[in-house]
Order: structure tokens, then C-alpha cells, then sequence
């Protein structure tokens, strides 16, 4: 068996430490190239059950933060252009100030014409009256001459006639004098319902209108609201509990309350009120024809009045999630 | 005595480079394919584990996968969050949409949507951009292997897209294990998914939950079906969903069943025969040993040593092919993510083992067999 050396030491040591080499590389490959499914922590905090219910009985929901009012939103009895702003959004009103006020040139010019036919109707009356003193004396002298075929009979009957027709005149005049007035007073009312006030005290939310627009009458369906206000002070939040859940809600506990992408920063709200009435669960899908098969039970809770206002983190419409304790046993 | 055994192995180069050709193309065989198949099969998990944070997940009762799911009412999420031991849940939703090019081109994409004020549900890594970009209005994030298909030659940053009527930026590439299909997916915040995906009235498909410390997912998975009645997994259970999905949907298990058997018997084959065929042409020198006193355990030892260098040079030489193959490979979109799990390996080498036993138990039957005298016949 004579072999060739270089042969030789090609396949019995070079080829195995090649195959050794090559797997020592394929172990380190294969080890690294290990897929990473570690689970890791979130990035940004999720909203968390508060510890007190970490593993106690619970119901979830979200809401939204809404004052104490609800949201007012300002309508105007009259339609017109806008002549005057006068708040801004975040302003404080107190009930029965200037919001801002419709055109009311037209409404004016009908109170000048109408305080003019007052002027008008006292003049009117003021000439019935002077006709009436001189068709009255006119008659006295009359009734007083005592022979009678000193004065003709039908002379006195024209005087008795005119007497009694300046009586005539004068109450028409003053009829005419209280028509003008009432006409006075209802323009008055119409120009004072031009000016659109606070119904009630509270802070301006929103402010859709600016000088020079045109409001129309409410009720144009899905039409924005001139003016959102509401009491700000406390706030409330409207929490959705779905009717599933909704047996196990103990009611009158206070809730856990965290606004959307804060998390972190949760505060007891205390209970208010449990909304009588289930309505559907509002869903923002956009869709025209939204069909809804979840009710929803509205639950809401007053915010501390340290997490509102200025510094506060929640603001009227955010979104928050919300913890409550079940009843116990549930 | 082991040394001649090697010296007579290599004494011929043709038959040696035979038998190592055979073992090293049979576990290449078996490596890459099995490594493709498990890889392929993977595919089905992959949405399950581009996220990283969730335990379980919560979906409709007959939800199966991650693409194959039925969307919940979204007071879902809340009835989550209100079983103890669940320390959070945000929503998350998955849908497929068309989406129109700049060109205008239709593509089906997945739209997932993330929880808008955690970002959960979004893959760890991002290649271009950072998450905080879906803060910005109308902003979608795509994957890398959905870029590859859609912007093959340009970068996607900064690409509108009309999703449902709706204008959709491209302001970022996620690092993202490719699905089943290599559908191009486009990650955005919940409340931006809901319009992007033309819809019905529920659209909630998934509720991802961390559990709480102190229970095991499985427990947590127990009391949210108990209290909800929804479905719930745990990740590996969902990930595990997903593959089970294909494997029941597709012919991909029989295709690479036959592939990997095809190469087991290519193996037995090629190196049965050369085998067999070197034993026997050597049997003279094998009967000379016997002659001079070597016991047949010796022989078999020799056998053995033979099988042992032929079996380490073709099998590394094999497993060095299979991760040469998806090393090249590594960089083509489809081949994103592909690894070679370690138990396959140690399969080819059982299989490696299998066969050279079997030629060598078959072809030492002889020697074993062989007088002594026949040396001199």
C-alpha cells in the first residue's frame, strides 16, 4: 500500500479538522442565531390595577372626563351676524354674563320706529285733548245759554257731537299710544335677546364662532355648537361599565382613575351618581351605520380638585381608565 | 490498530470521498430541509412572537390564530382588566385592508393596530425611525419584508398610501419576522387602524395581557375564561396555535416528510453500498488481521473508528453546508429570520448514526464471518 503523502495527509488530517472546524463554527452560528422571544417589560406604562385591587375582585371601564354641569353648549334664540365676542375658552363666567351678541341693527331701528310712534301717539293725544277741552267748553257754553231761541237746536247737536267724537279721538290716540309702547318693549326684548349670556357659571370650554359669522338658529342637526361651557369645578368622570359587569359593581366605592398615555398617575375619584338609564356603548368606528349590541352602564365620579384645574392632568373630554371594587364575594 | 483502520480507509480515495460525499449530502439534506420546514412552520408564530410583552392573549372563542381571528365588542378589554391577577391589557387589533400605491397599484397589507397610549404590540426592534413617530397624525410603521415588496428599490420613509380612502404616511421600518403569507404589514395606533380598516361594528381582535407576578400565565389564562368567557392562550400555547394551523392547512408537513426521508434513504443508499463495497474489497486485509490473532472485537472496534472519521467528516462537513446555505440566505426577505434551531443537528447526527451503524453492522457481518485461511485462498 504505497500512498502519496500530500494524499495522505489531506484525508486523515486536514479533511477531519476541517469537519471539526466547521463544526465548532456551526455550534457558535447555530447558538447565536437562537431566535429572541424574550418577553419583555413595556416600554411605556400600561394602566395597571391599583395594588389595593391587584388581585381582589374587580370591574374595569373607561371614560371620559366631563364637568360637573355636563357640557352646556350655548345656543341663540335668534340667528344673525356676530357683533360681539366676549370670552375666550378657559375664561370663568359668572351666570348671566355677555357671551356674545347677534346683529341688532334690525332690532333697533324697529324700537326707534316704535319709541317714534310713541312720541307720535302722545302728540296725538295731546291734540285729542285740546280738541276735546274746546268741543267740552264749546257745549258748556251752549247747555248754558238759557233761552233757547238764542241757540239753534241742531248747533247743540254739533257740539254734543264734536264733544263726544274729540272723546273718541283721545282714546284712540291713547290705544295707539300703548301699541307703540308694546311695540317698544318688544323690540326692546328682541334686542336683549341678541345678547347671548351664561346660563350658568362656569368655564368656556370651546368657542366655535368668531365676530362676523353667522349663527343660525340651533337645531340643524349635527350642526357644532356655538358655545361649549360647563362648571369645571369639581369634575366628573363618566365611566362605562359594560351591563355584564354591571351586577358586580359595588356602587358608592371610589374609583381608580388614570387619564389615557398617563398611566402612571392614578387618582381616587369618588362615586356620584349611577346613571338610570343603560345606553348603547358608544364606539368611534366612524361608520354610518353603526350597529351597537353592548350597553353600557354609566357610572360617574367625581375627580379631586387636586388633579384638576391648572396643574391638574385631566381635561374635560379625555379619555381615562378606571378601576372599580366588585362586591365583595363576587 | 485504530490507525491502520484509518489507513485503510483513506487507502482509497475514491471509495472514502464516496462514503463522505454520502453522509455529508444526506445530513445537509436533512439539516437544511428540516431546517426550512421547522422555519417555514414558524412562520405561523411569528405574529404571535413579534410581540414581546404580552403573556396572554385574549380573543372571541373561535379565534384560532393571529390571522385567522373574530373580532370582539370593545368592552372586551375592560372585562379583561377586570379579572384579578391581570396586571394590564391594552387592546390590539389585526385586519387586512387595501392598501393603493403612489403608482396606484393595489396591495393587500395587515393592518395591526397598537394600543395608542402604550405602544404595546409592536415588534422590539425598528430598523429606521423610532415608535414615538406614530404619534404623529396618519403615520404607519412597515415592516422590513413588506419595504422589499412594496418600495423594492427606494426607501419607504415619507410614502403616502391611501388605506380605506384615508392618507397614511410611511414614517417608519420595523424589524419584523415575516408571516406565513408575506403579507406586507403596517403597524399604526389603535384609534388610526379603526379607520384605516373598512369596518364592522366590533373590532377588537385580540386583548394583550401581562399577568401580574405571582401567578403562572396558564393559571391567569384558567381564570380569564373562567370569568369572561372569552378564549385565552398563553404566548408559547398561541405561537403553538399558529403553527398547528399550517400544519392542518397545508401540505407542507408530507412535502418535507418525504424530502428529509429522501434523504435518510439517500444516505442508507450511497453509503450502504460504498460501504459495504470497501469492507468487502478489504476483507483479504481484514482476514491477514485475523490470521496474525486480532480478535473480532478489535475488528469491530476498527469498523467502528472507520464509520466514526467517515461519520465526523461528513456530517460537520454537512451541518458547515446547511449553515453556509442560511448564512447566504440570511439577507433575502424570504429567508428573514431563519435559523437553525438546535435540536435539528442532533437530529441529522442521530440519523447520521442510524445509517452508519446499519451499513456497518451489515457489511461487518461479513468480515466477521471471514476465516481466517481465506487470506491465503
Amino acid at each position: 500500500m504505497a500512498f502519496n503523502f500530500r494524499d495522505l495527509s489531506f484525508t486523515r488530517q486536514i479533511l477531519p479538522v476541517i469537519a471539526v472546524l466547521g463544526l465548532v463554527i456551526a455550534v457558535f452560528f447555530i447558538l447565536s442565531g437562537q431566535p429572541d422571544r424574550e418577553l419583555s417589560e413595556p416600554d411605556r406604562e400600561p394602566p395597571r390595577a391599583p395594588e389595593a385591587l391587584a388581585n381582589e375582585a374587580r370591574v374595569a371601564g373607561s371614560g371620559v372626563v366631563e364637568p360637573s354641569s355636563e357640557v352646556v353648549q350655548v345656543g341663540s334664540a335668534l340667528s344673525g351676524l356676530v357683533t360681539g365676542l366676549f370670552v375666550e375658552p378657559g375664561d370663568r363666567v359668572s351666570e348671566g354674563q355677555t357671551l356674545f351678541t347677534v346683529d341688532a341693527r334690525q332690532a333697533r331701528a324697529q324700537l326707534r320706529e316704535a319709541e317714534a310712534a310713541v312720541r307720535e301717539a302722545q302728540a296725538a293725544i295731546a291734540e285729542a285733548r285740546s280738541a276735546q277741552a274746546t268741543a267740552s267748553s264749546q257745549l258748556a257754553l251752549y247747555r248754558n245759554v238759557s233761552d233757547p231761541a238764542a241757540v239753534s237746536r241742531s248747533e247743540v247737536i254739533r257740539a254734543e257731537g264734536e264733544a263726544s267724537a274729540a272723546a273718541e279721538r283721545l282714546r284712540l290716540a291713547s290705544a295707539r299710544y300703548e301699541a307703540a309702547q308694546a311695540r317698544a318693549a318688544s323690540a326692546r326684548t328682541e334686542i336683549g335677546r341678541l345678547t347671548i349670556t351664561a346660563p350658568i357659571a362656569g368655564e368656556i370650554l370651546a368657542v366655535n364662532i368668531r365676530k362676523g359669522e353667522y349663527v343660525s338658529t340651533m337645531g340643524g342637526g349635527g350642526a357644532q355648537p356655538f358655545i361649549e361651557m360647563g362648571q369645571t369645578q369639581p369634575m366628573h368622570v363618566r365611566i362605562d361599565i359594560d351591563e355584564e359587569q354591571a351586577p358586580r359593581l359595588a356602587l358608592g366605592e371610589p374609583a381608580t382613575v388614570s387619564p389615557r398615555g398617563a398611566a402612571g398617575q392614578q387618582v381616587k375619584a369618588t362615586f356620584v351618581r349611577a346613571e338610570p338609564l343603560v345606553v348603547p356603548k358608544r364606539s368611534l368606528t366612524n361608520s354610518a351605520a353603526e350597529r351597537v349590541d353592548v350597553r353600557v352602564l354609566q357610572v360617574i365620579y367625581e375627580l379631586p380638585a387636586s388633579a384638576t384645574g391648572d396643574g391638574g392632568i385631566f381635561r374635560v373630554g379625555q379619555q381615562v381608565d378606571a378601576y372599580i371594587p366588585a362586591k365583595k364575594g363576587q | 490498530m485504530i490507525w491502520i483502520a484509518i489507513r485503510m480507509l483513506t487507502g482509497d480515495p475514491q471509495k472514502f470521498f464516496g462514503l463522505v460525499f454520502g453522509i455529508a449530502f444526506s445530513t445537509l439534506l436533512i439539516t437544511q430541509q428540516l431546517t426550512i420546514f421547522v422555519n417555514l412552520l414558524e412562520r405561523g408564530a411569528s405574529g404571535v412572537y413579534n410581540v414581546s410583552s404580552a403573556d396572554v392573549w385574549v380573543m372571541d372563542p373561535v379565534s384560532r390564530t393571529t390571522d385567522v381571528a373574530y373580532a370582539m365588542p370593545s368592552t372586551a378589554l375592560d372585562k379583561v382588566r377586570g379579572v384579578p391577577g391581570v396586571e394590564w391589557a391594552v387592546p390590539h387589533i389585526r385586519a387586512n385592508a387595501s392598501v393603493r400605491t403612489k403608482d396606484g397599484d393595489l396591495e393587500g397589507v395587515a393592518v395591526i393596530g397598537v394600543d395608542d397610549a402604550t405602544l404595546i404590540g409592536l415588534p422590539k426592534n425598528m430598523i429606521e425611525g423610532s415608535v414615538d413617530v406614530l404619534s404623529q397624525p396618519d403615520s404607519v410603521i412597515i415592516d422590513d419584508v413588506g419595504t422589499t415588496r412594496m418600495f423594492p428599490d427606494a426607501s419607504p420613509i415619507g410614502e403616502r398610501l391611501e388605506l380605506n380612502d384615508q392618507r397614511a404616511v410611511i414614517r417608519g421600518i420595523a424589524d419584523a419576522i415575516p408571516s406565513f403569507t408575506s403579507t406586507v404589514v403596517l403597524y399604526t395606533k389603535y384609534s388610526n387602524a379603526l379607520n384605516f380598516v373598512p369596518g364592522t361594528r366590533n373590532r377588537l381582535s385580540f386583548v394583550l395581557v401581562g399577568k401580574a407576578d405571582g401567578l403562572t400565565s396558564q393559571e391567569l389564562v384558567d381564570r380569564i375564561e373562567a370569568e369572561t368567557g372569552l378564549r385565552a392562550r398563553t404566548r408559547e400555547q398561541f405561537a403553538r396555535d399558529g403553527v398547528d394551523f399550517i400544519i392542518e392547512n397545508t401540505g407542507i408537513p408530507l412535502n418535507f416528510g418525504i424530502t428529509v426521508a429522501l434523504g435518510f434513504i439517500v444516505g442508507v443508499a450511497i453509503v450502504g453500498l460504498t460501504f459495504s463495497l470497501f469492507i468487502r474489497d478489504n476483507i483479504k486485509q481484514f482476514g491477514a488481521l485475523k490470521a496474525i490473532g486480532v480478535t473480532n472485537g478489535t475488528i469491530r472496534k476498527m469498523v467502528a473508528a472507520q464509520a466514526g472519521l467517515v461519520g465526523l467528516i461528513g456530517y460537520g462537513l454537512g451541518v458547515l453546508g446547511t449553515v453556509g446555505f442560511i448564512y447566504a440566505f440570511s439577507a433575502n426577505p424570504t429567508f428573514k429570520g431563519f435559523y437553525i434551531p438546535w435540536q435539528i443537528p442532533l437530529i441529522s447526527l442521530v440519523a447520521v448514526t442510524l445509517i452508519l451503524a446499519l451499513t456497518g453492522w451489515l457489511a461487518l457481518r461479513n468480515v466477521l464471518k471471514t476465516e481466517p485461511a481465506s487470506v491465503f485462498r
